[in-house]
């Protein structure tokens, strides 16, 4: 039997995590791939490029629905989509109530049991919520599930800030069994040096960049149709871009446990590449007054 | 306000004295009762149809139910292995709980740990707590494996068992080859009799599976089972609280000359002898059998109801066939059973069982007549509810109401089938997910002679005295747990024997209901028979 | 005969070798041989601080506190236990606090009410479940006069807003509704439930009647019982008792108790609040002080002794009439008592007792036993604060053990060693000793007798403290014929 690949993308919540999973895996799919995509975000829209839809039934709403989560088929909550690509949305509640971590763990659990890792599956790619917030948007890394993480980067500051601490996590779980961090993925958003600076990134980490995706509006004008770059437009410049990175994903041998950097050696880096300005002690905590005063006189 | 010194009296009949019910009148006015009338007003519609209606309506509030949480049934398994300390991630106290639980009805001691999880912990995780834990019970308590369970709290933040406590092992807090296996069992997901199975499923599949200390890739190649090559039968009773099943269980495979190994076997450590000497650990399936278990011929499952994961387990990766057999309650099931360890084993069933056998349908004769078409309302798990089902049958007593607060839709069908099956089982109803306050209107609208079940049972017993003596219930104790009468657990459900302990409390409750009926004298006293 | 400080000292050290390092030096904070001169409790050990984890702790949680301890005995309301069914389950009866009324009609104690948390009941929230749980209570038991919720460790977890539908379904069925933050993960103990639930009691309940008019004409003699929880009828015992000295007992908290003598303080403001266990109430009771000037007192019903100091201790805050009715109750009762220990002393002289309960046994019996002559030689607390050992180090002799939380290995080890007559501790504790030929009893629940509390209470103490120590079984540990074996060995031995 052939190994599922399993890979989880995290990144900082906003960075275009749910779409490059679905144009990556659709650029996977294009080229004959057997895919499934666990959607762990309580938001559920990490299939909707794939499925053409607003937004898939979750497991979690279903099981509330139909009472509980053992009152459920396979069939109702895994749909197929765009080159047979299997999609599947552990779903969770509204913000601000209940425990959307506890929901991905249950929907995971459920999966399992109920033979959603069938053996013709290439490859299981998880999308998940913004940071590791608590234990259950970590359940994906766990022993026997993902193996390889991706984090989506860009050059902005929190977002590989974020990065930072995704690796972090990492870190605990790898020491204990097969989780490696895989590369980084850079969404671009068009700040200076940008890739230069991932490229840097990624090397303190120990991990690479695995692909550089550049920022190109036909990925929003396919989205408005609900679609991945590589249904919507496959001859495009950006559609070759996703093929890439599918590409290289499919090529990665780079399994690394991550060496975080330290909130010191994260700020050299910003201040390096002038991301951070260096630290003016001599305007801490002066007010707006204050300074107006200093520069009357 | 005095006590006798020759006749010291304490609560009851104590507070029966004028100076009590005096002080209670007294205290009434500060209570802002409600008048008698409305109460006695009150109690008589919680009684009607009308309420029962609304009771059935109930969809969220749970009053008196009768199961408890995954962990609790996870620590009674794990307690049946050799030297063997429960212990559990997450809140301490759940286990100060569960460890009550199990003292009230076995009066005996029970270990268990917790590695006692607070807000921190809630916060950041409870790896450090399970890193502690694990090296302290070691250190004080020495057991030779230590079974790990989940309680809702760590089930809640996620903590990732598996990961926390092989770091445990690599942070050298523990030895790496010290068994440690481990079970999620979610408290807010189906109830003790999961637990069960799940902890039993974790041990399993520890040493079946992972084979000692999971090496730096995690595990270790699957040990390739040789079914039949140990010729011993694995039995699992699933969650069990009598001991006289072990025991029994034991005995009949003994006289069939087949060899054996329980799947957890608690006997010993729960009934620890007073000798002067304490001990936390005895008895219990070794970790030899264990390992040796997927070499057996089969895998029994005493309680299939409860035991899928386990099932599942047994069948995928020892590649049994793990025959199917009903709980061996009552004559026929007994029967069934000995004749699949006979089919398993080749081994004949011997004239000592046969003459059992004998022994009891002797008593069946014996008492058929006034067990025939009485009428019992039977609460419990999910595999003690069916097996009483069946021996009331066999018996020639009728089955009214059936409730089990934890079966599934799928045993729900089941029993039906059963019930529906007998000429003995025509009136009754099949009732899951409802608890005890449900069954209090159902005996209510449609009076049973007698309520079997668990302790929890006396309060509608009393409820409906208070209707007036015409509407008593009366609880036959059978079940988990017994809390309220002593010694109850020592004795046997299972087998032949088994069912000679059911009927011989069966019968007994009719005469002492009779007789409680027929002492009244110039009234009912020509039935109060010497004689019967 | 208690050891000296020295001797305690010493066991102390040898019992903590077997501890890992880091944790034989915390454990070492929590252990102490008594010195009866000292005031102030807190250079000298260490109280209210987290269990180590895998210690095997008799302590139980923030829930068993608050719906076990101080919600649970409120008799007229339904205390709802929120989350998951096992905690209710599993405490269902167990703490023995009687009360008698109409079971489930207007009494709901030996009732089970819980919300039985599902998964999806995590991941989604709890608190729609919640509100129509509160209307099915109020259309199935219609004379409740209201409902607690004692939250179970998912509520904080998954960050339910209890309070905002307990003010929302208050109104919606006009009766109090308690949000209690119980969750057992919370705290170190159940103490912090005991605080939780008195917190509760002060911003949900004693307010509600503040603006009123007394229904109920106060007089100069009123008495609130605080921190009795009826245990075996404890506060029964004692209620007659303050009566019989002519107070008039307007409330008990919470044994058999009423949300009604909860929110009557406000309109009645009784002139003394009489509390028994002051851990578990001393918050309320402070705040009582504070905001309705309602002053305390503290006392101890526990053998005849403490009883008649405690009698004259409270009647010395009312008049003389007061002052001489207690001394006539005391002389009353001093025949009966008499009788009592001229019949049990002489089987319990010089019995060495070991303790280790809860809120405030460990040190509010010592008097009873003492009054049996018998001897307290080591106590404990599951869950004190530093202000208990304060109050307890002079109730003991000099040299006793005193012991914090202590584990089940350190219990085992100092009965092993220290070979009471008698261990009075919990069910948990029970059966290893019964197995090890000591004669126990069960100091939470009154080992299913009581009331202990009073001069009633104390007979049974004392039968109850005979009958467990010269019960015939305990001389029956060893078989006869090893009995022989073993005197023959010593005959040989003494011969040689």
């Amino acid at each position: 039997m052939a190994m599922i690949r399993q890979c989880a993308i995290y990144g900082k919540g906003g960075i275009g995590k749910s779409t490059t999973t679905q144009n990556l895996v659709a650029g996977l799919a294009a080229q004959g791939k057997k895919i499934m995509i666990v959607g762990c975000d309580p938001k559920a829209d990490s299939t909707r490029l794939i499925l053409h839809a607003k937004a898939q039934s979750t497991i979690m709403q279903m099981a509330a629905d139909a009472g509980t989560v053992e009152d459920l088929e396979l069939d109702e909550v895994l749909k197929v989509g765009f080159g047979g690509i299997r999609c599947v949305e552990s779903g969770g509640p509204e913000p601000g109530v209940g425990c959307a971590g506890r929901g991905v763990i249950t929907a995971i659990n459920f999966l399992e049991e109920e033979g959603a890792y069938d053996e013709e599956l290439d490859f299981v790619f998880y999308d998940v919520l913004g940071d590791v917030v608590c234990g259950g948007f970590a359940m994906p890394i766990r022993e026997n599930k993902a193996q390889e993480i991706y984090i989506v980067v860009s050059g902005e500051m929190m977002a590989m800030y974020a990065a930072n601490n995704i690796a972090k996590g990492i870190v605990k779980y790898a020491t204990s069994g097969k989780v490696r961090l895989a590369g980084l993925i850079c969404n671009s958003r068009k700040t200076d040096r940008e890739a230069e600076l991932i490229e840097a990134l990624a090397e303190r980490l120990g991990t690479q960049m695995i692909h550089f995706v550049p920022r190109d509006n036909v990925v929003q004008r396919a989205e408005i149709r609900r679609m991945t770059v590589i249904e919507y437009d496959p001859t495009c410049k950006q559609a070759d871009e996703y093929r890439a990175l599918a590409q290289k994903i499919i090529d990665n041998k780079k399994l690394v446990i991550p060496k975080p950097l330290t909130m010191d050696e994260l700020e050299d880096l910003l201040l390096e590449f002038g991301i951070l300005d260096g630290e003016d002690e001599s305007i801490v905590g002066k007010t707006a007054a204050d300074e107006a005063r200093l520069a009357a006189a | 306000m005095s006590q006798d010194v020759t006749d010291i009296q304490q609560g009851f009949p104590l507070f029966n004295k004028s100076e009590y019910q005096d002080t209670f009148a007294r205290k009434r006015v500060f209570e802002e009762a409600h008048s008698p009338e409305k109460i006695e007003e009150v109690f008589r519609w919680t009684t009607t149809e009308e309420y029962k209606e609304l009771n059935f309506k109930r969809q969220v509030l749970g009053v008196n139910p009768n199961k408890v949480c995954q962990p609790a049934g996870a620590v009674l398994c794990a307690l049946g292995f050799h030297k063997t300390l429960p212990y559990v991630h997450g809140s301490q106290g759940c286990v100060a709980y569960f460890r009550t639980y199990f003292n009230r009805h076995f009066r005996e001691p029970i270990a268990a740990v917790s590695d006692s999880m607070t807000e921190d912990a809630a916060v950041f995780g409870g790896q450090n707590n399970i890193f502690e834990g694990l090296e302290n019970a070691r250190k004080m308590y020495e057991p030779e494996m230590m079974a790990v369970s989940t309680t809702c709290m760590a089930e809640i933040i996620g903590d990732d068992l598996n990961a926390f406590i092989t770091n445990a092992k690599k942070d050298g807090r523990v030895p790496m080859d010290f068994p440690t296996p481990f079970a999620n069992t979610p408290s807010f997901v189906g109830s003790h009799t999961n637990g069960w199975d799940n902890m039993l499923e974790g041990i399993l599949r520890y040493f079946t599976l992972f084979q000692s200390a999971p090496a730096d890739d995690g595990k270790r190649a699957v040990n390739e089972p040789q079914p039949g090559r140990n010729g011993k039968l694995n039995i699992v009773t699933g969650f069990e609280s009598y001991l006289g099943n072990f025991r029994v269980i034991k005995r009949m495979l003994k006289e069939m000359g087949v060899d054996y190994t329980f799947l957890s076997d608690p006997e010993e450590v729960l009934d620890t002898p007073a000798d002067g000497e304490f001990r936390m650990y005895a008895g219990g399936t070794t970790q030899a059998e264990i390992k040796d278990a997927p070499n057996a011929i089969d895998t029994l499952l005493l309680q299939p109801w409860h035991l899928t994961k386990t099932k599942k387990f047994v069948q995928e990766t020892w590649n049994h066939p793990v025959s199917s057999i009903d709980i061996p309650m009552g004559l026929a099931w007994t029967d069934a059973f000995l004749m699949k360890v006979s089919e398993l084993t080749g081994k004949p069933i011997p004239e000592s069982l046969e003459k059992e056998r004998g022994r009891l349908i002797d008593m069946m004769a014996d008492s058929h007549q006034w067990l025939h078409r009485k009428k019992y309302s039977v609460f419990g798990d999910p595999d003690f509810v069916t097996g009483m089902c069946q021996v009331l049958m066999e018996l020639g007593a009728e089955p009214l109401h059936v409730l089990c607060q934890n079966g599934s839709k799928k045993w729900a069908k089941d029993i039906t089938k059963l019930l529906k099956d007998s000429p003995y089982g025509q009136d009754a109803e099949v009732y899951i997910g409802k608890d005890l306050w449900h069954l209090r209107s159902l005996v209510f609208s449609k009076k049973p002679d007698f309520l079997i079940g668990n302790s929890y049972g006396k309060f509608i017993q009393r409820d409906t005295l208070h209707k007036g003596k015409e509407h008593e219930v009366p609880l036959i104790r059978l079940g988990f747990p017994l809390f309220d009468r002593h010694h109850l657990h020592r004795d046997t459900t299972l087998g032949y024997e088994g069912a000679m302990y059911i009927l011989k409390t069966l019968v007994n409750a009719v005469m002492e209901r009779l007789d409680q009926e027929t002492m009244i004298m110039g009234k009912t006293d020509y039935g109060f028979d010497l004689v019967r | 005969m208690t050891m000296n400080r020295q001797e305690s000292e010493k066991l102390i050290q040898e019992v903590l070798e077997v501890y890992p390092e880091a944790t034989g030096k915390q454990r070492a904070k929590h252990l102490l041989a008594n010195d009866p001169t000292l005031q102030k409790s807190n250079k000298c050990i260490v109280a209210n601080k987290k269990a180590l984890p895998g210690v095997m702790t008799a302590r139980g949680c923030a829930y068993a506190g608050s719906k076990g301890v101080v919600w649970g005995p409120i008799k007229d309301m339904v205390n709802l236990s929120h989350g998951p069914v096992g905690c209710g389950q599993l405490s269902r009866g167990g703490r023995r606090n009687y009360v008698t009324g109409y079971s489930g009609i207007t009494v709901f104690t030996d009732l089970n009410f819980t919300s039985d948390f599902q998964e999806k009941d995590v991941v989604f929230g709890g608190d729609k479940k919640l509100a129509a749980i509160i209307d099915e209570i109020n259309t199935l038991f219609p004379l409740t006069k209201g409902v607690s919720i004692q939250s179970e460790c998912p509520i904080g977890l998954i960050g339910d807003d209890i309070e905002a539908v307990a003010r929302k379904k208050a109104k919606d069925i006009g009766k109090t509704i308690v949000p209690t933050r119980c969750e057992g993960f919370r705290g170190v103990s159940q103490s912090l439930g005991h605080h939780v639930a008195n917190d509760t009691i002060r911003d949900w309940v004693l307010p509600n009647r503040d603006d009123q008019q007394a229904s109920i004409e106060s007089t100069p003699y009123d008495v609130l019982l605080t921190g009795d929880y009826n245990i075996g009828g404890d506060a029964w015992s004692s209620r007659v008792l303050m009566e019989s000295i002519g107070l008039r007992v307007i409330g008990q908290w919470s044994g058999d108790g009423t949300l009604s003598e909860m929110e009557l303080i406000a309109t009645l403001k009784p002139k003394l609040n009489l509390l028994h266990c002051y851990r578990s109430m001393n918050y309320i009771s402070r705040h009582m002080e504070e905001k309705y000037g309602i002053p305390w007192l503290e006392y101890n019903f526990f053998g005849p002794t403490k009883i008649a100091e405690s009698l004259r201790k409270i009647a010395a805050r009312f008049d003389e009439t007061i002052q001489a009715n207690a001394e006539r109750v005391i002389a009353q009762h001093q025949a009966e008592m008499d009788a009592i220990i001229a019949k049990f002393r002489p089987r319990l002289e010089g019995k060495r007792v070991l303790l280790f309960v809860g809120g405030l046994r460990p040190r509010h019996v010592i008097g009873a036993y003492e009054d049996l002559g018998m001897e307290v030689i080591g106590t404990g607390y599951e869950f004190a604060h530093n202000d208990d050992y304060d109050r307890t180090f002079k109730e003991l002799q000099d040299g006793a053990l005193i012991y914090d939380d202590a584990t089940s290995f350190e219990l085992e080890a100092f009965a092993e060693r220290l070979k009471p007559d008698l261990i009075g501790s919990g069910i948990k504790e029970k059966f290893v000793f019964h197995k090890m030929g000591i004669p126990f009893r069960q100091l939470h629940s009154w080992d299913y007798s009581g009331p202990y509390h009073g001069y009633d209470g104390f007979a049974v103490f004392a039968r109850d403290m005979d009958m467990a120590i010269n019960n015939p079984c305990w001389g029956k540990m060893t078989a006869p014929w090893k009995q022989k074996a073993q005197a023959v060995g010593t005959g040989v031995a003494e011969a040689a």
